[in-house]
């Protein structure tokens, strides 16, 4: 059965966060990061790109990030939320502080994205990567089926990168980065477009980044909804949404350090309008 | 590093474990409906009325109105609604009840004549609209067949297509779901159609209420009026 709530797209969320620029891993080389990422909200964007309520639906990801270098220019990635928890709370009338609808969890293990990433040019570092989304997440759980760990279709998307570095004066260090993709989603959902832009700053002889991000989706509104969709249980398609976001990185070790950030949407359709969250630490042996 | 996991995960948990609460405002006015209302009672007979009570969250209620007659030496009545006709005329019959905060009242006006006339209500209609920012709206009328209501949609009703879930419900609260009778999942998104409801009476329900029921979001709502 097909189905997509509104969390659905906020995965995606936590996915465009992990972004590892056009750069390959050198042959051997790992960058391990381990994170929790989470969304609390209590609203969300209407079709028309409105806001309204809903009840508060929260999501919380515990997750690893890992690229590795097969060779010098191909990079294998993997992202999984090992741990994916998904609820919403109880509904309570304030006139008779009875509980009308009981709030509900699940706990389970996320959709997990797996991709290989191949350096074309490492002088102005292009690359072309490919994402294959596996559906290993719940997609509709709880009495009213509106609680989920994935949305539960699997999905492939083609990326291009690109990006420079450089040094701004002595111990500043700078990168941009801006990449384009293709998600070709299976079981009636959208097809999207997928974009996004980032620079970072280096501080203290590379050992603090300051990253600014600014990412997008846009849907081609080319699968099923409610109306068309045979079945009239829960269905929603047509998420897009453009977010900006930030994040800090300390290297506290020569390669293992921690890292802080926060997202959230400029605007958006069949989404939540609230900041998502994320922090964890990471081994770069690339250092 | 183990400690470090071991941390997050703990953090996690602990964040993550919270169900709470979000509270609804849900209050509305208690209404007290009579709902055997007659046009006319025949002179020397006698009519048990009765009513019905909503109270502050559109739940029925049990409770003790207090029955008038404009005119007792036309039609005296009883504390527990017994009406009889002595005179002819007209008198305003009134069903009141005195709840915290305010007062809950129906007025009918009863002549008395050469036979006992019930009131017929042959149809209802309203128009939904939409409360939220996702497109609703349209005429419906209701009427009853046989035993079952029959919800009929004019033309001009449309409704988004991009929200998961969404239902039509009968109900005595527009602001929640709670109490309210779930008709089905909406089906069509344009245009006149109609829904069949069984064992439901016309007086039964004051408002159609669209939900979007798996994120209990409120879309609109249309007042039932004669």
């Amino acid at each position: 059965m097909k189905k997509l709530l509104f969390i659905g797209i906020l995965l995606s969320f936590g996915f465009s966060l992990h972004a590892g620029g056009p750069w390959p891993q050198k042959k051997g080389n790992l960058y391990f990061k381990v994170s929790e990422w989470w969304l609390v909200f209590n609203q969300h964007y209407t079709d028309q790109g409105l806001i309204d309520p809903n009840v508060t639906t929260g999501l919380y990801n515990t997750t690893i990030y890992a690229e590795y270098g097969l060779t010098n220019r191909l990079t294998g990635t993997i992202y999984a939320p090992l741990l994916s928890r998904n609820y919403m709370n109880n509904l309570v009338s304030n006139t008779t502080k009875e509980v009308i609808v009981p709030g509900e969890a699940i706990n389970n293990i996320g959709d997990v994205d797996i991709s290989l990433k191949y350096a074309i040019n490492k002088k102005f570092p292009v690359s072309i990567s490919l994402t294959l989304g596996l559906p290993t997440g719940i997609a509709s759980a709880g009495s009213q089926q509106n609680l989920q760990t994935g949305d539960g279709e699997f999905n492939q998307m083609l990326q291009i990168d690109a990006g420079q570095g450089f040094n701004l004066s002595k111990g500043v260090s700078a990168y941009f980065s801006t990449y384009g993709g293709f998600n070709n989603r299976s079981n009636g959902f959208s097809d999207e477009v997928r974009y996004g832009l980032e620079g970072g700053l280096s501080f203290i002889k590379n050992r603090l980044w300051i990253i600014g991000r600014v990412n997008g989706v846009e849907s081609l509104k080319n699968g099923e909804t409610a109306e068309t969709f045979s079945s009239t249980s829960i269905f929603s398609n047509n998420s897009e949404y453009t977010s900006y976001g930030a994040e800090v990185a300390l290297y506290v070790t020569k390669r293992v350090g921690f890292s802080a950030s926060v997202a959230s949407a400029f605007r958006g359709e069949i989404i939540a309008a609230a900041p998502s969250y994320s922090v964890g630490f990471f081994y770069d042996m690339s250092k | 590093m183990k400690n470090i996991f071991g941390i997050l995960l703990v953090c996690m948990l602990m964040l993550g474990a919270c169900i709470g609460d979000d509270f609804v405002d849900d209050r509305v006015d208690p209404v007290l409906r009579i709902t055997n209302s007659i046009d006319s009672l025949a002179i020397d007979s006698s009519y048990q009325f009765e009513f019905s009570y909503l109270n502050n969250v559109g739940q029925e209620e049990q409770i003790a109105a207090v029955w008038t007659s404009g005119s007792e030496e036309i039609i005296s009545i009883t504390d527990t609604g017994f009406a009889t006709a002595l005179a002819a005329g007209s008198s305003e019959i009134q069903a009141s009840y005195e709840y915290e905060g305010g007062r809950a009242i129906d007025i009918i006006q009863v002549s008395v004549g050469g036979n006992t006339v019930e009131t017929e209500i042959t149809g209802k209609k309203g128009t939904v609209q939409t409360t939220s920012s996702y497109k609703l709206q349209g005429d419906f009328t209701l009427a009853e067949v046989g035993s079952d209501l029959q919800l009929n949609f004019g033309s001009d009703y449309e409704a988004s297509t991009a929200l998961p879930g969404l239902f039509v419900y009968l109900s005595n609260n527009p602001n929640t779901t709670a109490d309210a009778l779930e008709i089905q999942a909406v089906e069509v998104f344009a245009g006149a159609h109609s829904y069949t409801i069984p064992n439901v009476g016309i007086e039964d329900y004051r408002y159609v209420l669209y939900f979007c029921k798996p994120f209990n979001v409120k879309v609109g709502h249309g007042e039932i009026v004669e």
